[in-house]
């Protein structure tokens, strides 16, 4: 994957050479950025089917990562955005009947999310406000649950209770800034919300249906070829 | 396929490559590593938490009735989750209770907090605990204790014995704990006040179980202790019964008296127990009374379908003239042979979702659910 990205950087490169001299994220450009992703989870969650203590919910818990994002500018105003990051570790916290019980488990992220954007004002601008809409596919996996959720189950060390989250498609409305720093360096300072809901299912059997929802604030540094 | 590399920089259009190595990975590990170090599990109670004192289990028996094979009572799943295998300490010989080595389950089937008749064995929890205490605890102990079932039982009979009787049970129980002249006072006074000092007896119970758990528990060491609180058991079927009587025999307002007066005197112990424990970090109150009520008024919650018969067949006839069962023949091979009651789902397996195995114990599935009662209660406090 990592060899698919250098290539990705190639390709981008050699178009900069092929390209004329362009305007700031005027038709044609390509930016690249780097920068930090927060992912905070807005939890609405449902409750776990029975056996459980009524109302036994889930929170999940913000994580932050490396980021970054590859933005070709199909006209002036038109881009398409793809955002890149490390995996996100988020823990699963217990909510509702079992508030206060702490981590029962852990799940990776991997938000994969294309977006259309419109950014308005001139290319040359100083400043320029945008707006997107993304399709993202939430891949959720990698879960690990604690001796807290076996205990909370009726698993044991030997037949510990695990979970599994579906992985789910949702739509992420956007807003964001790009800041010109110089010619060819901008600031970019983009929020999403994406609305994706999941189900979680345990090896008991047992299930709970959560909307994730999270707020995404991603803060990056971008380079126009 | 090695799951660790999706770790990486993922690519754009590659979603649904992602997702299909993600079918493959898959998750569903577990760290089963508590999040405390306790490294043994301590027992204090009565037959709720007996791990085989009598040669058997106070519920439906496994393949075998103690140790390997046995049905997992709630304190010894909890103590799994630590890896740690509870055995009776005190092995009854059909004389004398013989103290087994090595083995951390003090509690004994019928024990009291307030044993009257043998406040020097084994069958007093605070005889249990005293042994234990004097055993020592280490940090890395986690105490489970259970009590006061039998006494708030003993309490309801001696009550309901005063008009055969003329109170005499009921106050020589009372006197106890209480002083004399505050006994024959309130008994005197009326039958207002006559309940109201089972009441003030349920208190001073709780005084006493706190004051041992503080005397020889806590301050021998040990750092982390869960005590259940008293169920409701006016829901037990052998109350119930008791209760229907009452109904028969003297009209249902009667019988509507006892169980508020039953209600409330439990409800007496719970709240003395908290107020004394109340900011005591070393130790949790494992609210069995809520739990135990909430499954009786919402079966469904946690998947019983009964929870009113038990699912041992009767046996005998008490001095009582209530019902009898003998566990050490209530097994699981024998209920899934016999045909179901009428009524009952789940073919040969009918059982395993009703909350009672005699008039007075749980199941093993309703063993299950306290173990994950206290394990909700042990997490909160930092200890699972």
């Amino acid at each position: 994957m990592k060899k698919k990205f250098s290539l990705g950087v190639v390709a981008g490169a050699l178009l900069l050479v092929a390209a004329p001299i362009a305007q700031a994220q005027s038709a044609g450009s390509w930016l690249i950025r780097g920068g930090v992703t927060r992912i905070s989870p807005d939890v609405d969650s449902g409750n776990l089917t029975s056996p459980s203590f009524a109302n036994t919910q889930v929170d999940v818990l913000p994580a932050t990562q490396l980021s970054g994002g590859i933005t070709y500018m199909f006209t002036d105003h038109w881009a398409v955005d793809v955002p890149l990051a490390l995996p996100f570790n988020h823990d699963i916290v217990g909510a509702g009947a079992i508030s206060g019980v702490g981590k029962i488990g852990q799940v990776k992220s991997l938000p994969v999310t294309i977006f259309a954007q419109y950014r308005f004002l001139e290319p040359q601008a100083r400043i320029r406000p945008y707006v997107g809409l993304g399709l993202t596919y939430a891949s959720l996996y990698k879960e690990r649950s604690t001796a807290t959720l076996s205990g909370l189950t009726g698993g044991s060390p030997g037949i510990p209770t695990t979970l599994r989250s579906d992985s789910r498609f949702g739509l992420s409305p956007q807003i964001g800034v790009s800041i010109a720093l110089n010619e060819r360096l901008s600031l970019d300072l983009a929020y999403y919300k994406t609305f994706v809901r999941t189900r979680t299912t345990l090896s008991t059997g047992q299930s709970i249906d959560v909307k994730l929802n999270p707020d995404t604030i991603a803060i990056g540094l971008a380079y126009r070829f | 396929m090695n799951c660790q590399r999706k770790g990486l920089w993922t690519p754009l259009a590659i979603a649904t490559v992602a997702a299909a190595a993600l079918s493959a990975c898959g998750g569903g590990g577990s760290d089963t590593t508590p999040a405390a170090p306790i490294s043994s599990v301590k027992v204090m109670g009565d037959s709720l938490a007996d791990s085989g004192t009598f040669g058997y289990k106070f519920t439906v028996q496994g393949s075998a009735p103690t140790g390997a094979g046995s049905t997992p009572i709630w304190p010894e799943r909890v103590a799994a989750n630590y890896g740690v295998t509870l055995c009776p300490k005190y092995q009854f010989t059909g004389a004398a209770f013989n103290a087994a080595a090595g083995c951390g389950n003090y509690a004994v089937g019928g024990a009291r907090i307030n044993n009257v008749t043998a406040p020097t064995s084994a069958a007093s929890i605070l005889k249990q605990m005293g042994d234990a205490g004097a055993a020592g605890f280490v940090d890395g102990d986690l105490v489970l204790i259970d009590g006061g079932a039998n006494d708030a039982s003993d309490l309801i009979g001696a009550y309901l014995q005063a008009s055969a009787d003329k109170g005499a049970a009921y106050a020589g129980l009372l006197s106890t704990l209480l002083p004399p002249g505050q006994v024959s006072a309130a008994l005197i006074a009326g039958p207002t006040t006559t309940a109201q000092i089972g009441g003030a007896y349920m208190v001073a119970l709780a005084d006493k179980f706190h004051d041992a758990i503080a005397a020889n528990v806590l301050a021998k060491g040990a750092k982390r202790v869960a005590v259940l609180n008293l169920p409701s058991i006016y829901n037990t079927p052998r109350l119930q019964l008791v209760l229907k009587g009452i109904a028969a025999s003297a009209g249902p307002v009667a019988s509507a008296q006892v169980l508020a007066l039953s209600k409330g005197w439990i409800e007496a112990f719970n709240t003395q127990l908290n107020a004394r424990f109340a900011g005591e970090e070393r130790v949790t109150i494992v609210d069995f009374y809520t739990s135990f009520n909430d499954q009786v008024v919402h079966p469904e919650q946690f998947s019983f379908t009964n929870v009113t018969d038990p699912v041992c067949p009767i046996t005998g006839v008490g001095a009582d003239r209530l019902p009898t069962y003998t566990f050490p023949t209530c097994t699981a091979a024998s209920l899934s042979a016999m045909t179901p009651p009428a009524g009952a789902t789940g073919g040969a397996n009918w059982w395993q979702t009703y909350v009672f195995a005699d008039g007075f114990h749980p199941t093993p599935y309703a063993h299950q659910l306290l173990s994950q009662l206290v394990a909700r209660s042990i997490s909160r406090a930092g200890w699972l």
